[in-house]
């Protein structure tokens, strides 16, 4: 039993079936006593009391949820994202736990590093028959490209290495898993801990844990050190495989933080041996890379030939120390799951002293004898595939013909077969936010060592590694992986007195290029701000008019519909109305059938028809423009403010269940949310991103996207309407968002010609074509001019083109609209003159400004022989 | 014997390279049996950077960009070779091809150090490459040479011999990545073809084998003049003998590689030795033109 009797009321409540195990538990000694390291935690859970927990527990899921911490994985929809729940609980390591699990983790990188430089050097550990050669040659990120060591730099490989850990249920440690190609979880390591500081902020001041911000601060000397024999202020840039990988929300979190330009391969290009990034104002020298792509992506030139992701000749400038990569190309053959095996003998043979920290159970089938009992699939034995990383085969779940394929497979390359005996965890305690009370789960571990900065220059021997005080958490099964898991931790290692509270926030930044944001804007980053805009602003109109539509429907949508304004409405948005003739049941008449609705056979068709545009399945309807912005978006993410983000993320939200709209008013309201949060979105980019190029190319793209959309607008409504008039005029205004300035200036009264002065001409007004013109050609002025060439670029001449033909027009030829023939033909001949140069002016910037470097093609060899 | 050997690879592209980075693997190593002179790697354009280095089988490697825009590449190399007769395993040797096997299996161990080191290395070239996958239909190929209890050094010659007689050459059938069981089933291809064949064969029943590419002297028809540029590169295979070193085989011609074999380099399979290898932007479709000449020297 639990002895609950030192505990108030409020502990004792929280702990009710909290049971005590055989196993270790990292909350409960077996005589049921509270462990030592816990009491100062609980104590203050009892302060906050049951009530205060779960307030603060749901505090910091929306705050997680508002951060957009959220990870994709590649087999996943694009923009179907899933994220975590963040346990306001942490793990609780204690002071004399954490110095030995420390230094067996330091142990453990000295390890790697050393046998990570043997591997690529002397190879000794296979020439004196301690690593078999076909376990290390087999595996997918063994680079034979980098297995030579005429230049090695004298500075670790293994800069920063990820180590998944267990307590198991014996209270032992186990290291489950190395990461050395792309570590990632450092980044939400901290996002949860500044999360969490935030919403328990007594706990985390007064708790006596120990600080994260040191070692971030170490991470970005460390790098910087890497290229200080270049450079004073070093270009340090973080390689990511792009938006659409699983990692890529920690890869742009942590650029912001640690003040790195994030950049993709297509970014970046070797040119006079050197590594450079692309940017709107030429080529920028990059010093060093954090990679987060593995090794056989990196470079199509001497590693996979089908990389789009890597950098041709990256491994040559790397070998010739034109730049620095952390962690070096190569390391990934540290991941391989059965150098567990060897790592006693590794550590005796490299390091000359004992290994400090067990592996878990392993067995490689390259040696004969684990061979034989792994192909008899004894139970609970589950089998890696060297060469299909990530993948767990549990035999037992295989029909008889896929279990007969996988022993010939491993017979035929048995080096490539890994079993592994799961592992059983300590149980930890963690909240359960639903039944409000603690309950024992299995963790796992994420910790961090970084190679000391201050001695990376020192002999292989002499040099240290620095654990992360800290680290990630997850509820999961011993080694399942992070992505599947749905609850995570903070790590907090006991300090033996409280500790300063250092703000992450503002004490971890690196020394700051004042250049930033300027022209060394990569032009990937512009090109994806331009459409951020412009499908921003292509979304904010189509659900105005939506918005409009659906409000005439709901008013009009039974009477004749020649009587109302529906066709022309339908043609603003480039919708066929249905096709009202046919006797075919669409499911909208089924559904309303079943249902025994009033509303007539005409009123539901074009209702479905308009809801269709909320549905997934439309192409231009709301979720597919949403998922373009949103595409964007997450391209520039550490552009964009995070107010501006955490708004973009509550939009996500309003999108996911957009297409579950029912009925053409709920229908409206959606909208009616959708326009003040897209309004809110821009207000705030325009409010937090420096106005530098980077905005001006956001700004670029939603101007000329409304511009098109209002001439298009005003040629519909004063032109081509089925039903011109007042009430046609109405709705664009109304969807321009004019409706209310042309009120206080004409009243109610409308007029053609009011509406034209309003819409086209009066330049103090920021929706008139005028308006817009005039911020377009400043605008596309300020950019910065690549080639310098003395003659206007052809963006200028565009604008100036539209802006002159908009001055220069006879405005009494436009007078009497309503009864003039000649004066709409004048109308819509200016409206044309307008919209042409407009539509060209996107391909213009794109031409000047975006990065068109092709995929780099492979020089294919045909070669005659005899 | 003394060479002088020329090798022209020309690309003539549709549309303009903007840059190109590539890698070559055009210059001789030298060897016990073959030394060069005179080197020169000839590229035109002329590129920015170029870097020599040697690569994890020892070959050596040029690297080189070009930045200019180009519509055109070509990588010349000349060299003065002199070659001497490659040594040779004792015919007479009676290990059966089975303890080779054994000794080249994981788990084996050697009493000699040195043999054991050897072993070790040479298990690479026992492994599935790039273009070569052990399989049991390679393996069936092979035993029809490796009987049971065969010396290893008649099984090997025995094999060489088969493919020579059996397979017919035809530069029409094979692409530059024909699979193995490709070639086994239709009987013909490329001298790379048979010894990625022999390689498979060999690898299937548990011997290394690893790829050789170089160039082969030709002969003219008696009693005519050889033409200019009318040589080939040329590819044939090493075997591992455990205690002696890599055995050369030329199936192509069912022959051993004598002094009229060049040897450019070594690798895995064909994937290790490309002569010219190269990612660039633009280009379009090419032409490609190779002119090899290996020219007794006086």
């Amino acid at each position: 039993m639990l002895n609950t009797s030192a505990l108030g009321d409020e502990l004792r409540q929280l702990l009710d079936n909290y049971p005590v195990t055989p196993g270790y538990d990292e909350l409960v000694e077996p005589d049921g006593n509270i462990r030592a390291r816990w009491q100062g935690v609980l104590d203050e859970l009892a302060d906050l009391g049951l009530d205060g927990l779960s307030q603060r527990s749901e505090e910091v899921q929306n705050l997680l949820h508002e951060n957009g911490v959220t990870f994709n994985v590649y087999e996943d929809d694009a923009g179907k994202l899933r994220s975590w729940q963040l346990d306001p609980l942490p793990y609780v390591i204690s002071t004399q736990d954490w110095e030995p699990l420390e230094q067996g983790l330091i142990q453990r990188s000295r390890l790697l590093e050393a046998l990570v430089e043997d591997l690529y050097g002397e190879r000794r550990v296979i020439r004196d028959g301690i690593l078999p050669p076909e376990l290390v040659y087999t595996h997918p990120a063994w680079l034979f490209a980098a297995a030579d060591n005429q230049h090695r730099s004298e500075r670790p490989m293994l800069i920063f290495h990820g180590m998944d850990v267990i307590r198991d249920h014996l209270g032992e440690w186990r290291v489950m898993a190395d990461w050395t190609q792309a570590p990632s979880g450092a980044g939400y390591a901290l996002e949860n801990r500044i999360l969490l500081a935030r919403a328990m902020s007594t706990l985390y001041r007064d708790a006596p844990l120990r600080r994260l911000a040191g070692f971030l601060q170490a991470q970005h000397r460390c790098l910087a050190q890497l290229a200080q024999h270049h450079r004073e202020e070093p270009n340090i840039v973080l390689l990511t495989p792009g938006p659409g990988s699983p990692g890529y929300f920690e890869h742009a979190w942590l650029a912001n933080y640690m003040n790195f330009s994030l950049v993709e391969g297509g970014d970046l290009v070797v040119r006079d041996g050197q590594v450079a990034m692309r940017t709107l104002g030429g080529l920028k020298t990059v010093d060093v890379i954090v990679r987060q792509i593995t090794d056989p992506w990196c470079d199509p030139l001497e590693l996979r030939g089908d990389s789009l992701l890597g950098v041709p000749g990256l491994m040559q400038a790397a070998r010739r120390g034109e730049v620095e990569i952390a962690n070096t190309l190569g390391v990934g053959v540290l991941e391989h799951p059965a150098l567990t095996c060897f790592m006693p003998a590794l550590c005796e043979f490299l390091l000359g002293e004992p290994l400090l920290l067990k592996g878990r159970e392993t067995r490689w089938c390259g040696e004969p004898e684990h061979l034989q009992d792994l192909l008899q699939f004894p139970p609970r034995w589950q089998l890696r595939d060297i060469s299909d990383p990530g993948t767990v085969i549990h035999p037992e779940h295989l029909t008889t013909s896929q279990r007969e394929r996988l022993q010939q497979a491993m017979q035929h390359s048995p080096h490539l077969y890994v079993g592994q005996l799961p592992m059983q965890a300590a149980s930890t305690p963690s909240f359960n936010s639903r039944e409000q009370r603690l309950q024992p789960q299995p963790v796992n571990l994420r910790l961090f060592s970084l190679a000391d900065p201050g001695e990376m220059k020192k002999p292989a021997r002499e040099r240290q590694h620095r654990i992360m005080p800290g680290g990630l958490a997850w509820v999961a099964e011993p080694g399942t992986p992070v992505m599947e898991s749905t609850l995570v931790k903070d790590i907090w290692v006991l300090a033996p007195v409280t500790q300063p509270h250092v703000s992450l926030l503002r004490q971890a930044h690196g020394p700051v290029l004042v250049t930033r944001d300027g022209k060394d804007l990569p032009s990937r980053v512009a090109d994806s701000l331009f459409w951020m805009g412009r499908y921003g602003e292509r979304l904010d109109n189509r659900t105005r008019l939506l918005r409009e539509t659906l409000g005439h429907l709901l008013e009009d949508g039974q009477l004749p519909l020649d009587q109302t304004l529906l066709p022309d409405l339908f043609t603003a948005l480039e919708v066929e109305l249905p096709d009202f003739d046919s006797t075919e049941d669409t499911p909208a008449l089924i559904r309303a059938r079943k249902m025994n609705s009033r509303s007539s056979r005409q009123f539901i068709l074009l209702r479905e028809k308009l809801l269709d545009q909320l549905g997934e399945q439309s192409m231009d309807g709301l979720p597919w423009l949403f998922s373009h912005f949103l595409r964007n978006s997450r391209a520039v993410r550490d552009h964009l403010g995070d107010d501006a983000w955490r708004t973009l993320n509550s939009l996500r939200q309003k999108f996911n269940d957009l297409p579950r709209t029912q009925g053409a008013s709920s229908g409206r309201r959606s909208l009616e949310d959708l326009v003040t949060h897209l309004a809110a979105f821009f207000g705030l980019c325009n409010e937090t991103m420096p106005h530098h190029y980077g905005w001006r190319f956001m700004d670029i793209g939603r101007f000329i996207e409304r511009l098109l959309t209002s001439l298009e607008l005003l040629k519909l409504a004063l032109i081509t309407a089925q039903q011109p008039g007042i009430p046609l005029w109405e709705v664009v205004l109304a969807t321009t968002d004019n409706l209310t300035v042309y009120r206080r200036r004409y009243r109610s009264q409308l007029h053609p010609t009011a509406i034209l002065d309003l819409l086209l001409f009066d330049e103090t007004n920021p929706r008139s074509v005028g308006y817009m013109l005039k911020r377009l050609g400043r605008q596309i002025e300020r950019l910065p001019q690549p080639g310098s060439s003395p003659f206007r670029s052809r963006e200028t001449r565009l604008v100036i083109e539209a802006t002159s033909r908009l001055h220069l027009v006879d405005l009494d030829s436009l007078v009497d609209l309503d009864t003039s023939r000649d004066a709409r033909k004048a109308l819509e001949a200016l409206l044309d003159q307008l919209i042409d140069p407009i539509s060209s002016l996107s391909d213009a910037i794109s031409h000047s400004h975006f990065s068109h470097a092709e995929t780099p093609r492979q020089l294919v060899t045909l070669q005659t022989s005899v | 014997m003394k060479y002088l050997l020329r090798h022209t690879t020309r690309y003539d592209y549709t549309s303009s390279v903007t840059l190109s980075h590539n890698e070559a693997r055009l210059l001789l190593r030298d060897l016990p049996w073959q030394k060069c002179e005179n080197t020169r790697l000839i590229i035109t354009p002329e590129p920015l950077r170029q870097h020599e280095r040697r690569d994890f089988f020892g070959n050596r490697v040029v690297y080189f960009a070009i930045q200019d825009i180009h519509d055109s590449l070509e990588v010349t190399v000349e060299s003065q070779v002199t070659t001497q007769p490659r040594p040779q395993p004792d015919i007479g040797m009676t290990t059966p091809w089975e303890t080779v096997a054994e000794q080249m299996a994981p788990g084996s161990h050697h009493q000699n150090p040195v043999t054991e080191a050897a072993c070790l290395e040479a298990r690479l070239f026992t492994l599935d490459s790039p273009f070569i996958r052990r399989q049991p239909e390679l393996a069936e190929f092979a035993m029809e040479s490796f009987t049971p209890g065969r010396p290893l050094i008649e099984a090997i010659l025995h094999l060489n011999r088969r493919i020579f007689t059996e397979f017919k050459y035809d530069p029409e059938f094979s692409t530059l990545a024909t699979p193995v069981l490709d070639v086994l089933h239709n009987r013909k291809g490329v001298c790379q073809d048979f010894a990625h064949l022999a390689i498979g064969a060999l690898r299937s029943i548990g011997l290394a084998a690893r790829y050789v590419s170089g160039y082969l002297e030709t002969l003219p028809p008696p009693g005519q003049e050889k033409l200019l540029g009318a040589d080939a590169s040329h590819a044939w295979l090493g075997v591992f003998v455990p205690s002696w070193g890599w055995m050369e085989i030329d199936p192509t011609n069912g022959s051993t590689p004598s002094e009229r074999y060049l040897t450019l380099g070594w690798g895995r399979d064909y994937a290790d030795v490309t002569p010219l290898k190269g990612v660039m932007n633009g280009g379009g479709a090419h032409d490609l033109h190779v002119a090899v000449d290996v020219l007794p020297a006086p």
